[in-house]
């Protein structure tokens, strides 16, 4: 008996594609024929190839990766690769949030106060994680947000002329 | 030719001039920098080409690519870290040139090599852009239907790691270009309802989503003990001086290794999915074939340092042939100077040459000046290169993440397209976490829109005959040279192996 297959993290984010995949299918009904004419590539007609390469290959990632999983060795990454190691979310969470936050906030309380804040809670992030001195990380953090705030203001707004929203009372 | 060395003339005036020198010193820090890159530094440079002058812009993005390709072996050779993948096959006799205490040399012969390079890569460019540009001419939808193919295949096949995830990422990029007005009929597509969608996803958003915003997730995740806190090795005090190439070694490796390694990057550079890696991994590997000392290679070797080191310069020039002339980008630092044209109302392709030549010509010019600064700025810079390794990241990576925000906003004016780059983000650091690459699907989201135009164009032309696309003699040479990436690039390894 070789056991349960237990699905990683490959096969879950293959999955998550297929998904995706699917509920971008779900669209092309709307875009009429493939042929228009009976001939000729309609509007729908690359969307429809789309979803089938991605069908085909996603399946296929899906499937060799449950197979995968059987064996008692899970993959190891190429050396070479991109790959992200595998260690806590905490960080891009954090970054994730903070940058949300920057979104929802730029056009609310402009851009100052929310690049100001913004940068401050970046900057403090990765210092507090380099050196885990609060107090120093706390005074980098602040003397770098005020700089590249000003930077940032300087260089959108005075020197290149495009527009970022200010405090709206 | 005379027309495109004119352009010497308008970057020798005082803004175009400083703006090659802003871009260059901003290529040369990010390139420096492990885990950024020249590709990221033009990505953040996008939202601001909306205000400047398209001559000035360009000219920027060429000193930063020139500096941001050469920079990548300088923390290779000091550190054993490239800042960037382009620096890799460097590091390896450079870095042990450093361990024999011969650091400031290998620095000053590797900048020697990238300046050669990057100087023959421009000229090539001058020499070769207008008659390619002039034979584009003649390609109608059939022939760049099958070149946009060319290109789509090549780039996915040319991916490191497992063909099918560059499928798949190559299909996602087609995908988001899917998204927005049908390039044919004033038509909606894949809206799912919203007015903000149907404008379709920009390239601002997708760049910027793709190399900042993952770059930043990327970086969170890595220990601070892991990621630029190295410790720098005990070096004597160097001077500006002990950084002035040494003529006895030039000598000895020899004028022909330099011009054959530039050509080899030039080549390289002109096929789409080529890159700076690939060009220093193949020049170094041929001049090992025919070094008198192959063993040598690997152990400190002068020629392999200026093999790859000219290659990936010469690469620049190479790369920007076809983006300029058939309107092919080949790597995502092209992907993203194709979006800086479509910025400034440009499109890249034939007859570009031919119309705008004032725009063009100083950009060329700048990329051979950029190869010049090359070998000034390590002589000027050398002593503090060891220091680029020790930046603090809170100030980098807040730096990165506000400019990046900040830019999609100021450049587009809208919130969703600020949101639409965070998502994307997020999306590629699920992409990088699972070993899909990032740069399939950047030229899936650029050359999508062109590959459907000429493929339903060149369908209606024919009343729907696909023989139209074999018919034609420069569309059936573009399709069989896809063919043969195909079978020389994945097909025949498997079959070796």
């Amino acid at each position: 008996m070789t056991g349960s297959a237990r699905p990683n993290g490959q096969a879950i984010f293959a999955l998550v594609l297929l998904v995706l995949n699917t509920v971008y299918a779900s669209q092309i009904f709307k875009l009429g024929v493939p042929f228009s004419n009976g001939v000729e590539p309609g509007a729908s007609f690359l969307p429809i190839v789309l979803c089938a390469v991605l069908y085909l290959a996603a399946g296929r990632i899906l499937i060799a990766e449950l197979r995968n999983s059987r064996s008692a060795d899970a993959p190891v990454p190429s050396e070479k690769s991109d790959h992200v190691p595998a260690i806590g979310i905490t960080g891009p969470l954090i970054i994730t949030l903070l940058t949300m936050g920057f979104a929802a906030g730029l056009e609310r309380a402009g851009y100052i106060v929310t690049a100001g804040a913004y940068t401050f809670a970046v900057a403090l992030y990765f210092n507090f994680e380099d050196g885990g001195r609060s107090v120093r990380s706390v005074i980098v953090a602040a003397i770098t947000a005020v700089i590249i705030t000003g930077f940032g203001w300087l260089f959108f707004v005075k020197l290149f002329d495009l527009y970022l929203p200010t405090w709206i009372f | 030719m005379l027309d495109l060395l004119g352009g010497f003339s308008t970057l020798f005036t005082l803004w175009p001039f400083l703006y090659l020198l802003g871009g260059f010193m901003l290529g040369l820090f990010f390139g420096a920098i492990p885990g950024l890159t020249a590709t990221l530094a033009i990505a953040l440079l996008l939202p601001f080409t909306f205000g400047m002058e398209v001559t000035n812009a360009l000219i920027m993005v060429m000193g930063i690519y020139m500096a941001g390709i050469y920079a990548g072996s300088i923390t290779g050779i000091t550190l054993n870290i490239p800042g960037a993948p382009s620096g890799a096959i460097t590091s390896i006799d450079g870095h042990a040139l450093m361990k024999k205490g011969q650091g400031a040399q290998a620095l000053s012969l590797d900048a020697f090599a990238s300046s050669v390079g990057g100087m023959i890569g421009a000229l090539i460019l001058m020499l070769l852009a207008q008659p390619i540009g002039a034979l584009a001419l003649y390609f109608r939808t059939p022939e760049k239907f099958s070149l946009v193919l060319l290109a789509v295949v090549t780039v996915t096949i040319v991916s490191r790691g497992s063909l099918w995830k560059a499928i798949i990422a190559m299909t996602l990029g087609l995908m988001i270009s899917t998204v927005g007005i049908d390039p044919m009929v004033p038509k909606g597509r894949f809206d799912f309802g919203s007015y903000h969608l149907v404008e379709g996803i920009g390239l601002l958003p997708a760049v910027i989503g793709l190399f900042a915003v993952c770059e930043l997730l990327v970086q969170a995740t890595i220990p601070a003990r892991n990621a630029m806190g190295v410790a720098v090795a005990d070096m004597p005090r160097l001077r500006h001086r002990d950084f002035i190439p040494d003529l006895h070694i030039v000598r000895e490796i020899g004028a022909w290794l330099y011009i054959k390694s530039s050509i080899i990057g030039v080549l390289i550079g002109m096929l789409p999915g080529g890159g700076a890696s690939m060009a220093s991994f193949i020049a170094y590997a041929e001049a090992k074939r025919t070094a008198k000392h192959p063993s040598e290679f690997g152990q400190g070797s002068h020629e392999g340092l200026a093999a790859s080191e000219s290659a990936n310069n010469a690469m620049c020039g190479g790369a920007i042939i076809p983006l300029l002339t058939l309107g092919i980008p080949g790597d995502a630092v092209t992907a993203i100077i194709f979006g800086v044209f479509l910025i400034h109302g440009l499109v890249p392709g034939p007859g570009l040459l031919t119309q705008h030549t004032d725009a063009i010509a100083p950009m060329f010019a700048a990329l051979f000046v950029a190869s010049a600064f090359v070998m000034i700025s390590v002589i000027a810079f050398g002593p503090f290169y060891l220091r680029l390794a020790r930046i603090n990241r809170g100030a980098l990576y807040g730096f990165i993440g506000l400019i990046s925000m900040a830019g999609v906003y100021a450049s587009s004016f809208s919130g969703f397209q600020m949101w639409m780059a965070l998502a994307i983000g997020i999306f590629a650091f699920a992409l990088r976490r699972f070993e899909y690459p990032a740069v399939p699907m950047l030229m899936g989201v650029i050359l999508g829109p062109y590959l459907e135009k000429f493929l339903r164009g060149s369908m209606i032309v024919s009343q729907g005959d696909p023989l139209i696309f074999i018919t034609s003699p420069f569309s059936l040479m573009f399709l069989v040279m896809t063919a043969v990436f195909i079978w020389l690039l994945r097909l025949r390894p498997g079959v070796r192996s």
